[in-house]
Parts: C-alpha cells; structure tokens; sequence
C-alpha cells in the first residue's frame, strides 16, 4: 500500500522585506529592498498511510500551518517533493481539490445570512456531487452532529460552536479522503470540543479518511491521534506515537504523597512542584523512581502514594524549552 | 458545462436569497446613487434650456431618457471591486476559494450576476418616479430592447474584467487605492459616465473607440435611448464579445502570475 | 472637563496617530488632484456649450467647486469619522465605554476621530477658491471675508446636526449605514449652485440636507450675491437645527440606555 502523503525533504522560505523604521528607510526601501530569508518550514520528511489520523504539534509559528497549506496546495515549496493522493498539490488540479478538504477554526465559508441548507446545496453544485448522494451524505451528518434544528437557521443566529459544526460538514459534504484541519476547535467551549472530536474520529473511521490535524488542544491530539509530529523552528523534532513521546522526552514522573503530618521537608526525595495541605507533589526523576517511593514509604508514614507520568502539555513544554536552550 | 450551469445557478440563488434580505439596504444604497445622475440631468437640462432647446444634439427629454437608463446600467456595471480582492486576500479568504474546484473569479461572476436579478427588480419604481420627474422621450424598436438586454449583461462581464485585472494588482503590493482611483476618475470621463460620449471633444471620443470603457457604459444606454442602425447595434454587441474575449486572455495571463506569487508567499 | 479641551486632546492624538501613515498623505494628495481634474472637465464641457450656467459664470462655478472641495474635507476629516465610529459603538454596544467618562456625551462622541491628512481637501479647495477669485479680479473686503466665514461656519455646523441626527436614529434602526451613503451622494450635489435644482430638489438640499447653506451660501458671499437675510436666516435655521439635532440626540441616548440596562 502507497503512503497517501508523502513528504520528502521539503522546505518553505520566505523572503521578508527587512523595514527600518522612518521616513528615509521607507522610501529607500521602495527602491533597493533588503530581503531576510525565513525558513518557515526547514527540510522536513514524513509520509501518512491511508487512514491514519495524525496532530500535528508545535507552537506558534513552528511551521504547521506552512506545512499544512503546502499540502493542500496553497502554496508551492521551495524545494523537496510533496504528494498527496499521487497528486502534486501545487498544481492544484481539479481532481485533486474535490478529493481533499482543508477546515480552517477561524475562516467561514458558509454565507453568513442564509441557512446553512441553502449554502449545502452550494457546495453541491461547487463539488459536482451527485444530488442522491449528497442528500444521503448531509443527512447523515447533520444526524451524527444533531443539527436538525439549525439547519434551517440563519447561520449569524448560531453560537460559535453550531456554526463550526456548520462549517465542517459543509466542507465535508464532498467526502474528502483527506482532510486537513487547522485549529478545528479554537474558541469552542469543552463541551462543542468534545463533540467535534467524536464526530471526527466517527468520520475517519467511517470512510477511513486520512485526517492531519494542528491544535492547541492537546485534548484534541490524545482524543484523536496515536500519532504526532513534532515540528519547532520549520524542522521535525519527533515523528512517532503520542505514548512514545512521553518516555522519550520526559524523564521524570510526578509523585503525589499525602502525609498526616505536613511539617515534613521533602526536598531530599526530589524537586517539590507543590504543596497543598497535607498533599505534596514532586517531581522525580524516572530511573530513581522505584528507589524514591520504597524510602518514602520506609522513611515516613504516608497516607497515600500516587506515581503519574509528565501531563502532556508539560512534555511539549519541555520539548520546546529544551530546544530552545540547545539551539 | 452542465457543471458549470448547476454552479451558476445554485451560486446565483444564494446571493438572491442573500439580497432580499437585504432589500431595504440595497434600496438605501440605490436612491443614494441615482443623486449621480440626477445632477448631472439637471446640469444639461438646464444648458439645453439655456440654449433653446439642446445640447450637442440632446433634448432635455433624450437627457433624461440617457440619465435614467444610466442608472440601470451603473447598477450593472457594480462588480466584486479592487477593494474587495485587496480585503479577500487579507482575509485569507481567497485561500478557502482556491481550495475549491472551481476558479475563484466563476464564483465572482455568479454570486453578482445574481444580485442583479435583485437589482432589476428594484430599479423599476426608481425608473418609475425618475420618468415621471423628468419626463424623458423614448423611441425604442424591439431591436434596440434586445440588444440592450444583451449589452448590459456584456457590460457587466467586462467591467467584471476590468476590476478583476486591477484587483490582482494587490497581489503584489498592498498601496493601491492610489491607482484604483486613478482609474475611476479615467473610466468616468472615457466611458459616458459623466456625459454622452458625443459631447466630448472629438479626440476623446477617438480615444474611447480603442478603449474598453464606452462599451461598459456608452453603449448600452445608447443602444437603447439613441438612434441606432441594426448595423451598429450589432457590431457594438460584437464589440462588447471581442473585448470580453481579450479580457479572458489577459486575466488568465496574469493569473498565473498572480497565483505563483500568492503561492509563494502565501496568504 | 472642558470641552474644548477635550477636543484639542483628541485632535492631538489623531494627528500624532496619523502622522505614522505618511504616505496617505501623497495618496490624498492624488485623490484631491483627481477630484480637481474631473471637476476642471466637468466645468469645461459645460462651458463648451454655454458662457453661464444659471447666472453663474465658470470663474464663479470654480469658487463653488473650491468651496464644495473645502467643506468636504471638513466632513470627511471631522465629521463623518466620528459619526461612523459612533454607529458601530452603538450596533457593537460599546457606546458605554464612551457615555462613562466624565464629559458631556455628545461632545466625547463628535471629537473622538480626527482624519488628518482629509484636510488636504481643505487646501486644495482654499487653492482652487483663489484661483477663482485670480480669474474674477476681484477683491476681497473685509465684510466679504467675514460674511464667507460666517456662512461657511454656519454650514458645517449645520452639516454636522445633520449628521448627528441621521447617527441618531441608528438608536432605534440599527442598520444606517446606507443613510451617510445617501448623504454622500446629497453631498456632491453641492458641487452646483443649488439654484439650478428642480424646486423639490432644492427644498430638500436646503432644509433637510442643508448642503444649500454649507456650499452655495458661502460661494455666494464670495461671488457677492449674499444678502444680509439670507445670512440671518442661516443664523435661524443654525439654531433650529442645534436645538433639533441636540433634542434627538438625547431621546435617543435615552432609548439606547433604557434597552441595554
């Protein structure tokens, strides 16, 4: 079996006017412009199977979006090769476009006055898809999201959330085999998040879909992805599964001690985090784990003993910051 | 093609839905445009009056008649602007159309052509209280309404051109309005906008022969308020056809270009 | 606090912010050169035709253009700003940012935005009302002055109640942004003395969008058609139209609290 996405070395730069401020720089520079290269995405590989759902991780200006725009073809690399599908994206062919489908949390598309019913039949006639299939297809979502009711409504009347739900299965309707989403929840309360995912999840594993999702949220990625990328500064820092992200890059594990008598220093066992009442957290590091708790338990009465990985939002963290200071 | 057709039909609906909504405003917007024409009716019934009667060949009741139908026209010649494809990129938004199977400017052409079914409709009372105003005096065969029909709608995909070409320029550079400006201030003169072409000085009215400006305007209301020959009406139709022609070769020129520059940078 | 201070604060704050964006200046600058070269072809082509429109000679056409020039540059720079942004406080709800400081609710509302380089209509129009009076040959006198002074005065404030009074309705119709639409095209038909009009027309430029006193009585002090009655009567209907504007304003504020607590 072919990888649906296959990315081979690719590299993004732009190049960026460099301003000086004032009246005199603005007006040299409308003749002789200095240009700064920004290598948004910097020499990254990797390739999806069919119906896999991979997060795509980084923070702010790492390269995602880049990443993901290059993929859908709205912009062309600066060198390396991509395929999606056998298709080159930059090319944007016709073919390719109705077979893939890019959800952006911050864009609509849907006309903001008219019901969404009427902007479905829209993307019907924008898609060419035939009418029996595109009824049976927008039935079944507006099922699976319970929008039966809202359909029917001007999409200004909807909250954020209903009008997301919207946005995604008007840009679903052509049942795209791949599917990019960027920040696909952004702005959504817990609640509408949660429902999002599942109608996700159900949508790749339904159709068997290929889904490369960017979000803040790590709820998203651990609700949705066995798989991440890693990126930072345009290059791939991890490719692999999320589980396997925790042990490689965090080498610590957070105990939680309750003791009876709260005086009690810990700073000998490990790093303390916190301290709530009787509750202590520290933070130890993994090969010194197993030592740790048996002299805890042997040293003093313990009410109770909680041994947890890293939270992985502090492993990110972590990821990020160390790059950082390695750089 | 039938593609095409259900793309065309499906995206004109939605923008007549869109715009009944919003009749009231689109009224608002319509009534502020006829003081356009209006001054310009009185400024040349009064020269004609002055004059006994008329103006470089026009009775006050032919101004009339060219000042009421030019509201019709210049409700045709309203198309996605400069200002809009400035805003559609920095919005982002063209990306979500370029992520479509079907060029951008199609959806353009639709979504307007739509609102001006809304807008015809809508025109008639304004025509209505302007002609009981102004009392103009028509003469109009059958020939002259067909081919007016035919002419308002090329009129429409060539200024559709017009401000598309203009409107890629902010695919390179942000500062326009400067140009775009430029260019109203020349299409009011060239194109009958501001007066009849035939009470230009004869060399502007040379010039406007080689430019695409009359046939958006000129000729349209001309068509159906002048007097002219079967001849001429259908060559001004032919006309209208070659410059919508080589306005579709120079816009998917300069679109590929623009889309490797969109493309490079990003949106 | 002070009004006129409060107004000299923002008008500081809105040169010093637009003083960032130098190159709107070169852009207005070609958009008042636009506006003159059309204006300069329009006056040709009808004085192709005829040596008077109405009574009114070309030269003197040309001072009703400067002064058309002028006056919009003051609408455009002062007026219609402030009018904007207070319609879409009013549609967003954030008008009470504004009504909780502590000065008085209209003036707060009509100094906030100051468009600085619009003023170069206003240069432009003074250039083009002297090359009109160069033409003429005529001299100014001092009563002259003050008389084009006064009635420019009186027009712009009455300008602004105008524009007060339409912002004002938007307490009630939330969508007005078709009204300073319709106001714009009522504007240019100042670019002519209102004389010319149809008599409907004309009743509707002088009393409901008094553009007959904001252009055409401060060009005909200048070409000395202006009567002291005239002048009086632009005083009345000043005052009138403060009153009035003032009045809406407040039945409006009125509604717009009752709504929104």
């Amino acid at each position: 079996m072919t990888a649906t996405i296959s990315v081979s070395n690719l590299s993004k730069h732009y190049k960026v006017p460099e301003r000086e401020g004032g009246m005199k720089a603005a007006v040299a520079s409308l003749f002789n412009r200095k240009y700064r290269t920004v290598k948004a995405v910097d020499d990254v590989s990797f390739s999806i199977e069919p119906g896999e759902v991979v997060g795509f991780l980084g923070p702010n200006g790492a390269g995602k979006t880049t990443t993901l725009k290059v993929l859908s073809g709205l912009l062309h690399p600066t060198s390396g090769s991509v395929t999606v599908l056998g298709f080159e994206p930059y090319k944007r062919p016709h073919a390719y476009l109705r077979q893939v489908a890019l959800v952006m949390g911050n864009r609509n598309q849907l006309s903001w006055d008219l019901p969404a019913i009427d902007s479905f039949e829209l993307q019907r006639a924008i898609y060419g898809i035939p009418v029996s299939e595109f009824k049976k297809t927008r039935d079944d979502f507006i099922d699976l999201l319970e929008l039966k009711d809202l359909v029917n409504k001007p999409i200004r009347n909807l909250s954020l959330g209903e009008r997301m739900k919207m946005e995604i299965v008007g840009a679903l309707l052509h049942r795209p085999k791949v599917l990019f989403l960027d920040e696909p929840t952004i702005g959504l309360d817990v609640t509408m998040q949660r429902r999002i995912r599942t109608f996700i999840k159900e949508y790749n594993q339904r159709w068997g879909v290929t889904v490369l999702l960017t979000s803040h949220y790590m709820a998203d990625v651990e609700a949705l992805c066995k798989r991440v990328i890693v990126i930072h500064h345009g290059r791939t820092l991890f490719d692999g599964e999320l589980s396997s992200l925790v042990t490689q890059f965090s080498s610590f594990k957070t105990l939680g001690v309750t003791l009876p008598n709260p005086e009690v220093d810990l700073s000998q066992y490990g790093e303390v985090l916190t301290r709530d009442g009787a509750r202590v957290t520290l933070r130890v590091s993994k090969a010194r784990t197993s030592q740790v708790t048996a002299n805890l338990l042997s040293d003093l009465q313990v009410d109770d003993l909680t041994v947890e990985d890293t939270p992985i939002d502090d492993v990110i963290d972590s990821v990020f910051t160390s790059n950082e200071e390695t750089k | 093609m039938r593609r095409y057709i259900d793309f065309y039909l499906a995206s004109m609906k939605i923008s007549i839905l869109e715009q009944i909504q919003y009749s009231v405003a689109n009224y608002f917007y319509m009534i502020g445009m006829v003081t356009e024409p209006v001054i310009y009716l009185v400024v040349w019934t009064t020269i004609a009056k002055q004059q006994g009667g008329m103006a470089g060949g026009y009775t006050a009741g032919a101004f009339a008649a060219y000042y009421i139908i030019w509201t019709l026209v210049r409700n045709m010649n309203i198309v996605f602007t400069p200002y809009g494809w400035e805003w559609r990129i920095r919005e982002g938004r063209l990306s979500m159309e370029l992520m479509r199977p079907i060029h951008p400017i199609h959806g353009d052409v639709a979504f307007f052509a739509g609102w001006k079914f809304v807008v015809i409709l809508l025109w008639l009372p304004i025509a209505a209280i302007l002609s009981w105003i102004f009392k103009p005096t028509f003469e109009i065969s059958w020939m002259e309404v067909i081919v007016f029909f035919l002419a308002i709608w090329g009129a429409y995909l060539i200024r559709t051109m017009l401000l598309s070409l203009l409107g890629m320029i902010t695919f390179w550079t942000t500062r326009v309005s400067a140009i775009f400006e430029l260019y109203f201030g020349l299409e009011l003169i060239l194109s009958g906008r501001l007066v009849p072409m035939t009470l230009m000085p004869a060399w502007v009215q040379n010039l406007s022969n080689f430019l695409p400006f009359k046939w958006t305007f000129f000729f349209p209301i001309e068509a159906l308020v002048g007097n002219m020959t079967n001849a001429q009406l259908w060559s001004g139709i032919g006309m209208q056809v070659l410059w919508i022609a080589f306005g579709i070769l120079i816009l998917n020129f300069i679109w590929n270009f623009a889309i490797k520059q969109y493309s490079a940078v990003g949106g | 606090m002070n009004p006129i201070k409060l107004a000299l604060t923002y008008l500081r704050i809105g040169v010093l912010n637009e003083m960032q964006y130098r190159i709107n200046f070169f852009i207005q600058l070609l958009q008042s050169f636009i506006s003159v070269a059309t204006g300069l072809i329009g006056l040709s082509l009808v004085f192709g035709q005829v040596t008077t429109l109405a009574g009114w000679s070309r030269s003197e056409l040309l001072a009703v253009m400067g002064v058309h020039l002028l006056m919009g540059g003051v609408i455009r720079s002062l007026i219609q700003p402030n009018m904007e942004r207070l319609m879409d406080d009013v549609r967003n709800g954030t008008l009470d940012f504004a009504l909780t400081k502590p000065a008085d609710a209209q003036t707060l509302v009509s100094v906030r935005e100051f468009r600085f380089w619009q003023l170069v209509d206003v240069i432009v129009g003074i250039v083009i009302i002297s090359l009109a009076f160069y033409e003429l040959k005529g001299t100014l006198g001092f009563l002259q002055l003050l008389g084009f002074l006064a009635a420019l005065i009186m027009g712009g404030v009455m300008l602004y109640c105008v524009w007060l009074m339409v912002t004002s309705i938007s307490f009630w119709v939330i969508r007005v942004q078709e009204i300073s639409n319709l106001f714009e095209g009522l504007y240019a038909a100042g670019r002519w003395p209102v004389g010319i009009y149809p008599d409907w027309l004309r009743t509707g430029l002088t009393f409901l969008v008094p553009v007959a006193f904001a252009v055409t009585v401060p060009a005909e002090a200048l070409t000395n058609r202006l009567s002291g009655t005239s002048l009086l009567f632009a005083l009345g209907m000043t005052v009138l139209f403060v009153f009035l504007a003032r009045g809406l304003w407040l039945l409006g504020l009125s509604n717009y609290s009752g709504a929104s607590s």
